[in-house]
């Protein structure tokens, strides 16, 4: 009799404690993607030179969507960072590790609105990526 | 004519083991559940909501005359909530997990029945001691973060049930069908002794509540007879 209480007692245990192990599986559905737009006042200018600095303004506009982060990239160093639509920065000649041309990156982080918990939480972003050829051979110091 | 009722009366003494299901109100909890599911960021779901789950007591018994036992004993319910929500990106969840401890008294009453199968009808009297742990979760993409909160209540507690016994020679084997009263228990946070308040109105304690329906099956052991 004991020993049937006890085996009773250990298949019975696993029910001594509620668990549900069901998870709400839900496959998003995505919206129209943001449509976005960046200025520079660079954008028409051929490997701006910077001479002691060159200041860079930007511009986002952006439908159907928010802009999350902007960031800007020399030699692998970041710059500048903001999470404004409007703004601007400079760069230095010394921000360069190279003389000659080097390269600007400006990356835009926006909304995704694929509508998945990333997205609705602002940890899901697309990227608009942004190229700018720079001169710093007029900043080297002779 | 001397020799005392007692002793004319063999009386005998045992230990009961009950295990099966019992259905619990809960009305505070699945409010509560509802109220954190509205503050996902996303449309999740509940999946549970305080189901009907596994109950079990043991009970020390005495008969004290030929139609009346008492004794006392340990009964354990279980239960809980969950909700959830995941898609490709990340999940959040909230479980609601919910333990009652009791300590109570058992009285019975041999209603009919002879020798090999008696009816009888039964009540329970104690004390109520509940745990309810709440965790919420969230993971997304490479980001998580939660929390856990443990709360407990005390409340009076009793149970009417009729019981079918079939006896062998030393054990008996019996169901047993009732309704379970829980007169509800403040909850209070188990580490600082804050209440647990209804997020809809800030005046109201969130209690527990295990009153529901219970069906058990039941094994005796009798140590005398």
């Amino acid at each position: 009799m004991i020993i049937s209480i006890l085996i009773a007692t250990i298949l019975l245990l696993p029910s001594c404690f509620y668990s549900d192990s069901e998870i709400y599986e839900v496959e998003p559905v995505s919206g129209d993607p943001p449509v976005i737009s960046v200025f520079t006042n660079l954008d028409t200018l051929v490997n701006p030179p910077v001479n002691d600095s060159l200041e860079v303004i930007y511009n986002v506009e952006i439908e159907g969507g928010d802009l999350y982060y902007v960031d800007a990239v020399i030699s692998s160093i970041q710059i500048f960072e903001s999470d404004s639509i409007h703004g601007s920065f400079w760069i230095t000649h010394s921000m360069s590790a190279v003389t000659g041309v080097d390269t600007l990156y400006i990356d835009y982080y926006y909304s995704s609105n694929s509508n998945s918990l990333a997205d609705i939480t602002g940890y899901e972003a697309r990227i608009k990526n942004l190229k700018i050829a720079v001169d710093f051979n007029l900043g080297v110091v002779k | 004519m001397l020799l005392s009722a007692e002793s004319v009366y063999c009386q005998k003494a045992g230990l009961k083991l009950s295990f099966g299901a019992a259905s619990y109100r809960m009305d505070d909890m699945k409010e509560l559940q509802k109220y954190i599911l509205s503050t996902y960021p996303v449309e999740g779901k509940i999946t549970s909501a305080f189901p009907p789950f596994s109950a079990f007591s043991i009970t020390f018994v005495r008969e004290l005359y030929e139609q009346i036992r008492i004794g006392g004993g340990y009964g354990f319910s279980t239960t809980g909530g969950k909700s959830s929500y995941a898609d490709y990106t990340g999940n959040i969840f909230t479980t609601m997990d919910a333990t009652s401890h009791r300590f109570e008294g058992y009285i019975s009453y041999v209603i009919t029945g002879g020798d090999r199968i008696e009816l009888l009808l039964c009540g329970r009297a104690g004390a109520n001691l509940t745990y309810l742990n709440i965790e919420s979760y969230y993971n997304v993409l490479y980001y998580s973060n939660g929390s856990f909160n443990r709360y407990r209540s005390l409340s009076p507690n009793g149970s009417v049930a009729t019981e079918l016994n079939v006896n062998f020679s030393g054990f008996s084997i019996g169901l047993e069908a009732g309704y379970q009263v829980d007169l509800t228990g403040n909850l209070k946070d188990a580490d600082n002794g804050d209440e647990l308040l209804d997020p809809y109105d800030r005046e109201k304690n969130l209690t527990s509540d295990w009153t529901g329906w219970r069906v058990l099956l039941s094994a005796s052991i009798w140590f005398r007879h």
